[in-house]
């Protein structure tokens, strides 16, 4: 899935930057791209289509969150969709039966969702693997027990909470439904970009190494244990924030946002687009909800597709659909830097493309 | 009381010796190809399909329903490993192989499960007993002939297994790939043929399993995810690749449940198995005969 080859940049060009690898031009096109993107709920006018893109950019940032640990961290946490339902129990709980802003209890519920990630990373260090993902998969469903078997009506139990008064109840039917995709844009873009910047910083580097050489990471003074803390707060906070939002665009969350069935859609979002990458959530996420929104009608047609999809994608392009592009990306813009080196001498602003 | 330990006793003979059939599959194909196969509960599926076709529709003999569903899922698990595993087989030592392998698994899995729901709907199907009738062992402690057949088929197949490994050819070989890749293909082991039949068998197993379960629960096209997650369960609570781990581990998580069955009822069974999980994880990260890192089968 992910490329292993050594990939981290040489010292000089990580104090150069913190993003190697973005040029100018890049910068340009991926804020192009949130432009463009931001626009849409200008130009869409069916209530269906806007709801369907919060829905993916909500899954977006649960997604890039869960990158980050199962991708970039290498840790094979099948627990996330707890986290992100605590984060949404969590921030829905407040907002329904505290007056304080919906706001405070965004943040409220990311904090609950990092903390139960932390809680969660200590028995993770012990074990490797697949034991690894028993382990957060029973934790998982524990979870989705205790709430679906939750008599003191704090939770709803299978029904899920009642209708919560969200971060833009007081707006109309179009006003909020824009107004949640700018926030949900906002977020997932900056979840984006600040895991970009800290998985090629300090403690991404120290993430990568722990995943592809454990015992010489740790021989060479990189502590799992204060790096996987730390991945799992992060993780775990943006989960939580996803599942915050996802409570307040809903008005409700159940347990059924939890268990095998959206698990495997999230999988296949984050394997087909490419794990570890940065690129890869948004490639995958998008992809597979445009293929599942596609298939709306003929439910068990969407995921035998997906099946095949994910079977397809794994064989042949094993780093995913980001590592795709970007090869040919590299090939495409090695021969354009043929061409025009000259121009290109004095910045030289990407030291990969070779 | 004595009717409840009586009743806890039989309950972990018959679930202890089901949840057997199913794992020890897993384990097989872990000793041997260093996968967890995330598509055996699908076997489990189809293997209760298939008693459903041949019990139920056709009305044949039950003999007929385990031969054809051993046969129909060896040949399915065979064709698994060839299209899910094979082309992966020569990153056999990249890091993320575990990973890759259980992803393309349960992507084999995610379609098998849709494709039954696309051929016979959601409902579920009753499948006759293999055997009807039963005896009452105790006053109050039922045991069907069915549970009973399926124990002894359970203990059997068991049993042939390990016979197999031990005494025959390919069972030699099987062993001998476990233990160490490159020494038996010096020593001539014709591997490409071997990991197929490896995973045949082991869907095997769990396709007559899923004969037995299909007259206890039913057959429809999600009867693979709970004995999926059980056999889960029981491979990494007995450790990954060891196969006495993994029988006295379907025993004891067989055991487990069967006395949250009776003492708190069913509902709570399962969440106090992920419970028991979580902390024997924790405590002892290979599970009970597991080796860290390496597998012997």
């Amino acid at each position: 899935m992910t490329p292993r080859e050594p990939q981290s940049p040489p010292p000089p060009a990580l104090a150069a930057s913190a993003f190697p690898g973005m040029t100018t031009g890049r910068w340009g096109l991926a804020s192009l791209a949130v432009v463009l993107a931001a626009v849409l709920p200008l130009v869409v006018s069916s209530q269906y289509v806007l709801g369907v893109m919060i829905t993916t950019l909500i899954l977006l940032v649960l997604n890039i969150s869960w990158n980050f640990v199962l991708g970039v961290a290498g840790v094979w946490n099948f627990g996330q969709l707890a986290i992100y339902a605590l984060g949404g129990y969590g921030a829905g709980i407040i907002m329904l039966h505290s007056p304080v802003s919906p706001w405070l209890a965004l943040l409220a519920g990311g904090l609950v969702a990092a903390v139960a990630a932390v809680l969660l990373s200590f028995p993770t260090l012990r074990l490797y693997g697949i034991y690894t993902s028993l382990l957060t998969f029973a934790f998982a469903e524990v979870i989705q027990y205790v709430i679906l078997n939750d008599g003191s009506g704090l939770t709803g139990g299978s029904f899920g909470l009642p209708i919560v008064r969200g971060l833009y109840s007081s707006l109309g039917l179009n006003a909020s439904a824009r107004a949640y995709f700018w926030t949900a844009l906002a977020v997932a873009v900056i979840a984006t970009v600040l895991l970009a910047a800290v998985g090629h910083a300090r403690l991404g580097i120290a993430l990568r190494a722990i995943r592809d050489a454990p015992a010489y990471a740790a021989a060479r003074g990189v502590s799992p244990l204060r790096y996987r803390i730390i991945a799992f707060a992060i993780s775990g906070f943006l989960a939580g924030i996803a599942g915050g939002l996802y409570v307040s665009y809903d008005q409700s969350i159940s347990p059924s946002v939890m268990g095998l069935t959206p698990m495997s859609v999230y999988v296949t979002m984050l394997v087909i687009g490419g794990l570890g990458t940065s690129t890869g959530p948004i490639i995958g996420t998008i992809l597979v909800q445009i293929v599942a929104t596609a298939l709306v009608t003929h439910p068990g047609a969407e995921f035998t597709i997906l099946g095949l999809f994910l079977l397809v994608v794994v064989v042949f392009v094993p780093d995913g659909l980001a590592g795709l592009v970007g090869r040919h990306w590299r090939r495409i813009s090695a021969w354009a830097a043929e061409d025009e080196d000259d121009e290109l001498a004095e910045g030289s602003p990407d030291p990969h493309v070779a | 009381m004595i009717t409840d330990l009586v009743g806890i006793a039989v309950t972990t003979i018959i679930l202890g010796s089901i949840y057997g059939l199913v794992a020890i599959g897993m384990t097989l194909i872990y000793g041997t190809l260093r996968i967890l196969d995330m598509s055996q509960g699908s076997m489990v599926m189809v293997g209760s399909f298939i008693g459903w076709g041949i019990l139920v529709v056709a009305g044949w003999n039950p003999v007929l329903a385990i031969l054809a569903a051993f046969a129909a899922t060896f040949l399915l698990g065979a064709l698994t490993q060839l299209v899910s595993v094979q082309p992966l087989m020569k990153r056999r030592n990249a890091i993320d192989f575990e990973m890759v392998t259980f992803i393309t698994t349960f992507a084999v899995a995610m379609v098998l499960t849709n494709v039954a729901l696309e051929v016979f709907g959601p409902f579920q199907r009753n499948v006759t007993p293999v055997i009807g009738g039963g005896i009452t062992v105790y006053h109050g402690v039922d045991l069907p002939y069915q549970s009973l057949a399926m124990a002894l088929v359970s203990v059997a197949m068991m049993a042939g297994l390990g016979i197999f490994l031990a005494r025959t050819r390919w069972g030699m070989a099987i062993r001998a790939v476990a233990q160490d890749l490159d020494a038996a293909r010096l020593m001539g082991v014709p591997v490409g043929k071997l990991y197929p039949l490896t995973m045949g068998l082991a869907s095997a197993l769990a396709g007559v399993a899923g004969v037995f379960l299909g007259g206890l629960y039913f057959a429809y096209p999600g009867a693979g995810d709970l004995p999926l997650l059980e056999a889960l369960i029981v491979v990494i609570f007995g450790g990954l690749g060891s196969l006495p781990g993994t029988v006295y581990a379907a025993y004891a998580i067989g055991l487990i449940q069967a006395v949250a069955e009776v003492t708190v009822g069913t509902t709570w069974s399962l969440p106090i198995l992920y419970g028991v999980i979580l902390l024997v994880l924790i405590v002892r990260p290979y599970g009970l005969l597991g080796k860290p890192s390496e597998a012997r089968l």
